[in-house]
């Protein structure tokens, strides 16, 4: 999570990272994720939100916000 | 205005770091340019107010001293400041020969640019609290046979002052050691190959135990020969911690680079550089402007440190061209002097 707080997102849908100079493209839901992770919010609050949001079922979107995050992972951001 | 001599004056494209120092001390001094071939384009350049021919580091300090008298009896300079490893031996050997000659020098002491030769940097690295790459050094050639049978492929071969080449296999290693040696000669190294992202740092200690300048970068694309082409400003707090403790550790006085690999959370210690890199403008451009501290240090003045800068900030190099006549290439060719 302390790299994670560290992402700076852009208007052109980066994100930076200060420490280590690595840049990310990420679309709008990604930035969504990034920014309520950021937040605090828990992985089930962040799948309610888009689920709402996109009129997609939790189910559908547990696969996929999870996949993301376990992204965020691998490159150590979270 | 105060004249500053500045060495290193090749900008090609594995460049020395004597343009960037000029053009970040240019505004408020005179840049006396020391060269050692009439090719370096920064003879050329408008930075520099006029170039010398110097001899070279290998014919020892009576050559050097005697070129520097010369130089000095017509130009008055208040300072020099080294930009090339090899020269740097001589320079910091002989500080005290040079002063006399009423010129000022920001070096470590023989003993502290020791401390960070790359066949002694593991020792370095264990008091910098960071790890060093596994790493074995030759003095005859025989040895790198026996040697690589200590390491699994690739390889980095290593030249104790310059060039670096990563070999797969032995008939490579043997070819890249055989082309460092001849030009620079032993020892050489072998070392482990350390994947993961490059960063770099340059600094500046004020010879008391303390980082007067700092700016870290990532390289983001690089030539063939590993130099920086693009690079984007960052906060590393770990590398800062490094230069930190080796101004701490050593009382480096002057300036110096890191050149670090991180792999996610281990940091590696690859070199550190006794001086400015050719990317150091980058540094004068974030409002850090080292070499101009690095005067002011010589001017006895007290330097106030500068560590905070803006990190996001995009650093490109690209080629430039230069047309100037024949006749400056054949004068300081000829005339020793520009």
């Amino acid at each position: 999570m302390q790299q994670l707080n560290q992402l700076i997102l852009d208007e052109n849908g980066v994100a930076f990272h200060p420490m280590m100079g690595n840049s990310y493209e990420v679309n709008t839901t990604g930035r969504y994720i990034i920014e309520a992770l950021k937040k605090n919010q828990s992985n089930d609050e962040i799948i309610v939100e888009l689920s709402k949001r996109y009129k997609i079922s939790t189910q559908e979107l547990y696969i996929d916000v999870y996949d993301f995050i376990s992204k965020l992972k691998m490159y150590g951001l979270a | 205005m105060q004249k500053i001599a500045i060495s290193g004056l090749n900008a090609s494209d594995n460049p020395a770091s004597g343009v960037a120092v000029a053009k970040s001390l240019k505004d408020e001094f005179e840049i006396i340019g020391l060269s050692y071939n009439p090719n370096e384009s920064g003879n050329y350049l408008d930075c520099i107010s006029k170039s010398y021919l110097m001899p070279y580091p290998s014919l020892g300090i009576d050559a050097l001293l005697l070129r520097l008298k010369e130089i000095q009896r017509k130009e008055k300079i208040v300072m020099i400041i080294p930009c090339l490893d090899a020269e740097l031996p001589l320079y910091i050997k002989y500080q005290e020969s040079i002063t006399n000659l009423g010129i000022k020098l920001v070096l470590p002491n023989e003993k502290n640019f020791e401390l960070r030769n790359k066949n002694r940097l593991h020792l370095l690295s264990k008091k910098l609290d960071i790890r060093y790459p596994k790493t074995e050094a030759f003095f005859e050639m025989q040895k790198l046979e026996e040697i690589e049978k200590h390491f699994t492929y690739p390889i980095m071969i290593k030249g104790n002052y310059y060039n670096a080449y990563k070999s797969y296999n032995q008939t490579s290693s043997h070819e890249y050691a055989k082309k460092i040696c001849n030009e620079w000669g032993f020892p050489l190294l072998v070392q482990e190959v350390i994947y993961g992202d490059e960063l770099n740092l340059v600094g500046l200690g004020d010879g008391k135990g303390n980082l007067i300048g700092a700016v870290s970068i990532k390289k983001l694309t690089t030539t063939e020969l590993g130099k920086v082409w693009t690079a984007v400003s960052i906060e590393h707090n770990g590398l800062l911690e490094v230069a930190k403790k080796f101004v701490a550790e050593t009382l480096w006085r002057g300036a110096f680079e890191l050149e670090c690999m991180v792999n996610k959370e281990k940091m590696y210690l690859i070199e550190i550089n006794p001086r400015f890199p050719s990317w150091v403008y980058f540094a004068t451009a974030l409002d850090i402007n080292m070499p101009k501290q690095l005067v002011e240090m010589a001017n006895g003045k007290e330097v106030t440190p500068q560590l905070n800068y803006q990190t996001g900030k995009m650093y490109i190099r690209f080629t430039d061209e230069l047309i100037t006549d024949f006749s400056d290439f054949s004068t300081l060719m000829m005339k020793k002097e520009l």
